[in-house]
């Protein structure tokens, strides 16, 4: 089987100076000299597939990225990209890969978009006027057309991150590591680059790409499989529907409810696999999720909520979503 | 043609390329980059005038205020590039493509020096309108001294491209530091030896001492007596430049990113 | 009155910031290296462009040594322009194109004016102690003839404030502009420096230029400044004519406070008006790097 990504033990430790106070204190977990981002990642990405890297912020998904696209070297273990070693063979993975990021604004500012992502295009080997057909066809696909002879400097945030694709696109990457795309984009904008980035890969069947988003509905529409991360470990790695499945035998119960002063007497009731909380700023209502195994536990979850002489806003049982899945692993929501 | 001599040399010119055209396009540039300056070397001009210095050293003003610009661009557009590309975020972008980054900075150099040669060639054009310097003559041999220096200085400006990546925030600083104490002792306003033989020869090792010097030789003869060596000299130690800045310059960049890709974060932004 | 605190509370945290900015990147000791080797460096320039011209074994012109005073002491002063106007000028341009900063101070409650003046307060302490050592090492080592009565003592006090807050508006007023132009970090900033020490009378006596260059000069308080200073602290090079010479020190000293005043008011509408403009442009925070 042709990989055309493939992690092997994969380790990424970060050394950090510790302030002179931080040095005499004992050591903890927040003051620690080393912080680990990623943690013996094994994962396989086929040819032609479009693969996800599901995590919160500061799981590790960006690191990773960065060592697969030659920024970065592993601390431990190895990693392949086409074929080719990240440590060693940079040049035959360069070649075939490309990058987006995107909070990225990346460019000069006096060069017009379509100057700018023909510049980037010289240091991938694209004939010239290739380049600029290129362009063309993928800022009309992205609906930057009529502003590609704008000055960069002139575009709007939305406008530039949608540059940055074409400019990821324009020199026709094997293998493309696209870092949270649609981040802060207009629900238009995202399902442009998400439709767009479906059909690159269902039209070109050696193409592949890997996604890193927080995102999960965003994972469970554009995926073939999902690797979910949290904290530097790779905790499951499968299809949308098969980790989805992993929840089917239970059931989602989300819960509106007045805040409560404790949390913990859920984690006593059996039959409870996982649950997050979060507070909603706006209503001051904590929002909760039960990932459950057995029905009879709502009827404490209830108790427990009723108990305190709080008001239940709104109760929902729902069919399991990637972020139940999450739920169910780390016991926290995404977002 | 072989694909690494392609890639590299499409670099250089993409990378050379919003040097060219973003210094053609902001009009504000032509005001500041070429008429002032002539403003600043007029007032070395009047100093001469008021000591009565002989004719010549008129003519040494104008060509230290052309080779200023030279200077200035490698300082700030060449040693300072790399960290300022960093801020903005191209630099990842760049340490991912594929080809090498001596064509990076080649590119930046090539366009570095059209938009210079053009300041130059105005400072000197105007300087010798408006103040008439002593006759000139314009001997082959400037041509090979003048190309050998601008290989070397940016050869040299290329390896501080690196080194000032890896010292950090002290990039801006380091940059204007070696303004005024370069003028001085490179000699871009007198003849360099006046400094004594020993803090020339130290400062010769920045390629535009010993550049500035053959120059003055060859452009005024009359006084071709007090350059610091004789011209073939220079030269040969401006080659012996050329060639070391840009391999020292290599052994950096491959240092800096290594150094980047183990520790992680030198080449991102605002890290 | 709580005006008046707000700018004093700016004023407080913007010189605060720029003296981080300015010192924070390296041990004191090299700071201090830097700080002053710069201004001197230029100043051995002129001394060895005096030097080579009065040595027998290249110029062999006669010495001038009251020529070499003026010029040392006009070019000791100009550290503070030079220093200043820099100094003003990158506040914006390093907050606009560096920091990407420049929106969120923009944006406070607070006068941009007084935190663009107050963040270069920094580069006059930095100037000044320039200033001093450039003075003393031209007065021990090189022999300049420097004197200063210690009854003049306040009338040079009251000319270098005046000359600095004229040199601050002429800053601002650099700042302004620069708020509509792009990146020309050692461009603009240097040119308009570069004019003053042309026509300010800084090195030579603005007598040698033509009838058209004179005027220029003295449209520009800070040759009224340089001359002023010249007086107090080397009366003897009175002996060159400045064409500046006939007027006497009193029209003199009013001419340097009202063309200082008119200068403010100059540079605060100019500052106000680039202001406008560049919000109207939509400029205020563009980044225009290549």
């Amino acid at each position: 089987m042709n990989y055309a990504v493939e992690t092997k033990n994969l380790c990424r430790v970060f050394k950090r100076k510790r302030s002179r106070k931080e040095r005499k204190q004992e050591p903890t977990k927040e003051n620690q000299k080393e912080v680990v981002a990623l943690d013996d990642v094994n994962i396989q990405v086929k040819e032609g597939e479009l693969f996800g890297l599901l995590g919160p912020n500061g799981a590790g998904k960006t690191t990773l990225i960065k060592i697969l696209s030659t920024l970065l070297l592993p601390t431990k273990g190895e990693a392949w990209v086409a074929g080719h070693n990240v440590a060693e063979d940079t040049f035959n993975i360069r070649m075939k890969i490309n990058s987006v990021s995107g909070g990225e604004s990346s460019g000069y500012g006096l060069l017009t978009a379509r100057e700018n992502v023909w510049m980037f295009s010289q240091f991938y080997d694209v004939p010239s006027k290739v380049a600029k057909q290129r362009a063309d066809d993928l800022f009309k696909t992205f609906g930057l057309y009529e502003k590609r002879n704008q000055k960069m400097r002139t575009l709007s945030t939305g406008e530039r991150q949608k540059m940055g694709m074409v400019r990821g696109f324009i020199t026709d990457p094997d293998i493309i590591f696209l870092d949270e795309p649609t981040l802060g984009l207009d629900v238009n904008a995202s399902r442009v680059i998400r439709r767009f980035v479906a059909d690159w890969v269902r039209e070109h069947e050696k193409k592949t790409v890997l996604l890193t988003t927080h995102y999960m509905m965003e994972a469970e529409e554009l995926c073939d499989r999902v690797a979910i991360i949290d904290k530097g470990k790779v905790l499951v790695c499968d299809t949308p529907e098969n980790l989805k499945k992993t929840v089917r035998r239970s059931s989602t119960l989300r819960l509106e409810i007045d805040p409560l002063k404790d949390y913990s007497k859920f984690r006593d009731i059996p039959g409870i696999r996982n649950f997050s909380k979060k507070v909603n700023p706006e209503t001051n209502r904590s929002e909760l999720v039960f990932v459950i195994d057995d029905e009879a536990a709502v009827s404490d979850i209830l108790s427990v909520v009723t108990g305190e002489g709080k008001r239940i806003h709104e109760l929902r049982k729902t069919e399991p979503t990637l972020e139940d899945v999450f739920v169910s692993l780390v016991g926290r929501a995404l977002e | 043609m072989n694909i690494h001599l392609r890639l590299n040399l499409r670099a250089i010119l993409g990378r050379a390329y919003p040097r060219v055209i973003g210094s053609l396009r902001e009009p504000s540039w032509i005001f500041f980059e070429i008429l002032l300056p002539v403003l600043a070397i007029a007032a070395y001009v009047f100093i001469y005038q008021a000591l009565e210095a002989p004719p010549e050293f008129v003519g040494f003003v104008i060509l230290g205020g052309a080779m200023t610009a030279f200077w200035l661009n490698v300082l700030w557009s060449m040693a300072a590039q790399l960290y300022w590309e960093k801020e903005i975020g191209n630099l990842q972008l760049y340490m991912m493509a594929p080809m090498s980054r001596m064509s990076l900075l080649g590119g930046m150099a090539v366009g570095g020096i059209f938009g210079s040669s053009i300041h130059a060639s105005a400072t000197v054009l105007i300087g010798v309108l408006l103040f008439k310097g002593p006759a000139l003559v314009f001997p082959l041999m400037l041509i090979p001294i003048f190309l050998v220096t601008l290989i070397a200085l940016y050869g040299m400006g290329m390896m501080f491209a690196s080194l000032y990546l890896m010292w950090g925030r002290e990039a801006w600083h380091m940059a204007s530091l070696m303004e005024e104490p370069i003028y001085f002792v490179s000699g871009f306003y007198f003849p360099v030896k006046a400094l004594g033989f020993w803090v020339a020869l130290s400062a010769s090792v920045i390629p535009i001492t010993l550049g500035l010097d053959s120059m003055r030789q060859l452009l005024f003869p009359s006084v071709a007596a007090w350059g610091l060596f004789p011209v073939e000299i220079e030269l040969g130690i401006l080659v012996v430049l050329a060639i070391i800045f840009p391999i020292m310059a290599r052994i950096a960049l491959a240092r800096m990113e290594n150094l980047a890709r183990r520790r992680g974060g030198l080449t991102l932004r605002w890290q | 009155m709580a005006m008046i605190k707000r700018h004093w509370k700016t004023l407080k945290t913007a010189a605060w910031l720029g003296w981080q900015m300015e010192s924070n990147w390296t041990q004191p000791f090299l700071f201090a290296v830097y700080s002053i080797l710069k201004p001197i460096a230029a100043t051995m320039i002129l001394v060895l462009m005096y030097w080579v011209v009065i040595n027998p074994g290249y110029g062999g012109q006669a010495e001038n040594a009251i020529m070499f005073s003026f010029l040392y002491v006009g070019n000791a002063f100009y550290i503070f322009v030079g220093q200043m106007l820099f100094g003003i000028f990158r506040v914006i341009q390093g907050d606009r194109e560096w920091y990407q900063t420049i929106r969120n101070v923009y944006i406070a409650p607070i006068s941009y004016y007084v935190y663009v003046v107050a963040r270069a307060l920094t580069q006059l302490v930095i100037a000044s102690i320039a200033v001093v050592i450039t003075l003393l090492f031209g007065v021990f080592v090189l022999g300049v003839q420097i004197s200063l009565a210690v009854t003049d003592i306040p009338l040079f006090l009251t000319i270098l404030v005046i000359g600095l807050v004229g040199v601050s508006a002429m800053g601002v007023i650099l700042g302004g502009i620069s708020f509509l132009t792009a990146k020309h970090m050692h461009g603009m900033n240097e040119s308009v420096a570069g004019i003053f020490y042309l026509f300010c009378g800084v090195l030579f006596p603005i007598s040698m230029f033509p009838v058209w260059g004179q005027f220029i000069s003295r449209a520009i308080p800070l040759t009224y400044w340089f001359e002023a200073l010249r007086r107090v602290l080397a009366p003897e090079t009175l002996q060159i004519p400045t064409s500046l010479t006939q007027i006497d020190t009193g029209l003199l000293m009013l001419i340097l406070l009202s063309s200082t005043i008119v200068l403010v008011l100059v540079s605060y509408f100019v500052f106000k008006g680039a202001d406008y403009l560049a919000r109207r442009k939509g400029v205020i925070d563009m980044i225009t790097s290549y």
